[in-house]
């Protein structure tokens, strides 16, 4: 008997990495999930790679499109009759500037994929959870949520902002058998990390190993986080027993955050 | 197949409330457990009600006290060969007054439950834990370890203390495949609670329900927190996944202390 069984998901950004990690531990766990990403090319080499038959369904949806992302919602209602888990997972670091060289395209695309995509992606999750006095939102957060690094301006103060958010809508949804957290992973070698993470570090005039460094020395365990470590806080904050858990900041970043 | 099979676990205060939650939560995930309390006639109670035949061993002794802490870890070591989880869940308020006049008794003593204990039976069962290169220690804190109570202020301070120490530990054991962290609960009607609510409410001018309400009432699920929301986190820190979240202070405490 999985700790999930007969619940329906959605996840953002799951074709891979972190997403794709929690897809998998649901699916373990007895849920039904639908994954969904940008391209229909990784979604159905994610379904193939995950195998998961009639239990794994794939939408494509661009995070950072109001549309898509609720379209994505209410797909996953129309294809497993549901919605009990909501993980807002996509985001991601991109144009790594200084603020005073930030462009507005940078910014606002940063603020769509990051901030208004969990804030599109739990109003629209909400119109079905409440209705069912039930439901779980998991928004993949970051460490960088509570901290700040140099040049990456706008996934800070996205992610400070989604931990706004989370806890509002927490107390707003708090009686009605809905919960809302964040997770708040350290750095995790994701596909977006060896993606972004050179530019961002030529940004910062700094190597990719310094870079890195940069993220993993300030931590008690002096290495990455594992998506399997994300993973394991996903669902254990879905479980129906973790019904007392919400507006909580969840930290998975080996003791770098000291608050 | 438990997550926690194979590991030993000791529980301080196991005999009833969160500890004993925490013990049993233990035991169903594989692992071997012993539980201290000061009355060996609560620990013969609590052996007989669980029922987990040799998996479960009670040592009493009042945590207060130095040797009683280090002779803890070294008898449960001698009777189940190692330890691998500490649970400091011993611990809770005394006579509530203002700091003025505060007694020198009541405040040591508190010091001593709450902070010293943690402390006595932290280093000892790092000896054993260093040398195996895995350990999980969780302190089980307060909201109070971050927020505020009048009349509590030996409460408050050494749940705040308690908090620091996790994170210093953290970071000193944070290579060696030993997780430090602390968790956060909210109001919970324990038995401690039921024996000690009433007077610490009195302190405050108010009947012991308005006590229980006003521990409820700030948080997102207008709603006391239960033992078993403690008991659920422990063992996703307990678990091997649980590897990568260190020096964390988790709230357990339906979205009530919003850091």
């Amino acid at each position: 008997m999985g700790k999930l069984e007969g619940k329906v998901a959605v996840i953002t950004g799951s074709t891979r990495s972190i997403g794709r990690a929690v897809a998998e531990a649901y699916i373990a766990e007895g849920a039904k999930v639908v994954i969904s990403g940008r391209s229909e090319e990784k979604g159905q080499n994610a379904l193939d790679e995950m195998n998961a038959g009639e239990n794994a369904h794939f939408i494509a949806c661009d995070a950072g499109k109001q549309s898509e992302v609720e379209a994505l919602i209410d797909g996953t209602v129309e294809h497993f009759g549901k919605l009990d888990i909501a993980v807002l997972n996509a985001g991601g670091i991109m144009g790594a500037a200084p603020i005073a060289e930030m462009t507005d395209e940078v910014w606002n695309h940063a603020v769509d994929l990051n901030l208004n995509h969990t804030f599109w992606g739990m109003r629209k999750s909400l119109s079905h959870m409440i209705p069912q006095e039930s439901g779980r939102i998991i928004a993949m957060s970051s460490m960088e949520g509570k901290l700040a690094k140099p040049t990456v301006g706008n996934y800070t103060a996205n992610k400070h902002a989604i931990n706004g958010l989370v806890k509002v809508a927490a107390h707003e949804v708090g009686t009605l058998g809905i919960t809302v957290n964040a997770i708040l992973p350290g750095l995790v070698l994701t596909d977006m990390f060896y993606e972004s993470m050179p530019a961002t570090a030529e940004t910062m005039g700094v190597t990719l190993e310094e870079a890195t460094a940069m993220f993993t020395q300030p931590s008690a365990i002096k290495r990455p986080n594992t998506v399997e470590e994300v993973a394991a806080v996903a669902v254990m904050l879905a479980r129906d027993e973790a019904r007392n858990f919400t507006g909580c900041l969840f930290p998975v970043d080996g003791g770098t955050m000291p608050y | 197949m438990g997550e926690l099979d194979g590991r030993v676990a000791c529980v301080t205060g196991g005999t009833r409330g969160i500890g004993r939650a925490i013990a049993e939560a233990f035991l169903d995930e594989g692992a071997q457990v012993v539980i201290n309390g000061r009355s060996p006639e609560k620990g013969e109670q609590a052996l007989s009600e669980v029922g987990a035949g040799e998996s479960l061993h009670f040592i009493a002794g009042d945590v207060t006290q130095q040797e009683v802490c280090e002779s803890l870890i070294d008898q449960t070591v001698e009777h189940f060969g190692k330890i691998d989880i500490m649970v400091n869940n011993a611990g809770g308020g005394g006579e509530a007054a203002p700091l003025a006049e505060m007694s020198d008794e009541i405040w040591n003593y508190v010091l001593n439950w709450n902070l010293n204990h943690p402390m006595w039976c932290m280093r000892r069962a790092l000896k054993h834990m260093i040398p195996q290169e895995w350990g999980r220690i969780i302190n089980i804190s307060s909201m109070y370890g971050k927020t505020v109570i009048p009349t509590n202020s030996h409460y408050v301070t050494t749940k705040h203390g308690l908090n620091g120490l996790t994170k210093v530990v953290a970071h000193e054991v944070g290579t060696m495949g030993i997780t430090v962290n602390a968790l956060c609960p909210g109001g919970i009607l324990t038995d401690v609670m039921n024996e000690q609510g009433p007077v610490a409410a009195e302190a405050l001018g108010m009947e012991f329900q308005a006590f229980l309400d006003m521990m409820a009432e700030p948080s997102a699920i207008k709603r006391l927190n239960e033992v078993e929301d403690v008991a659920l986190v422990s063992v996703l820190l307990a678990s091997e996944a649980g590897a990568g979240i260190t020096g964390s202070l988790i709230n357990v405490d339906g979205g009530q202390v919003p850091y």
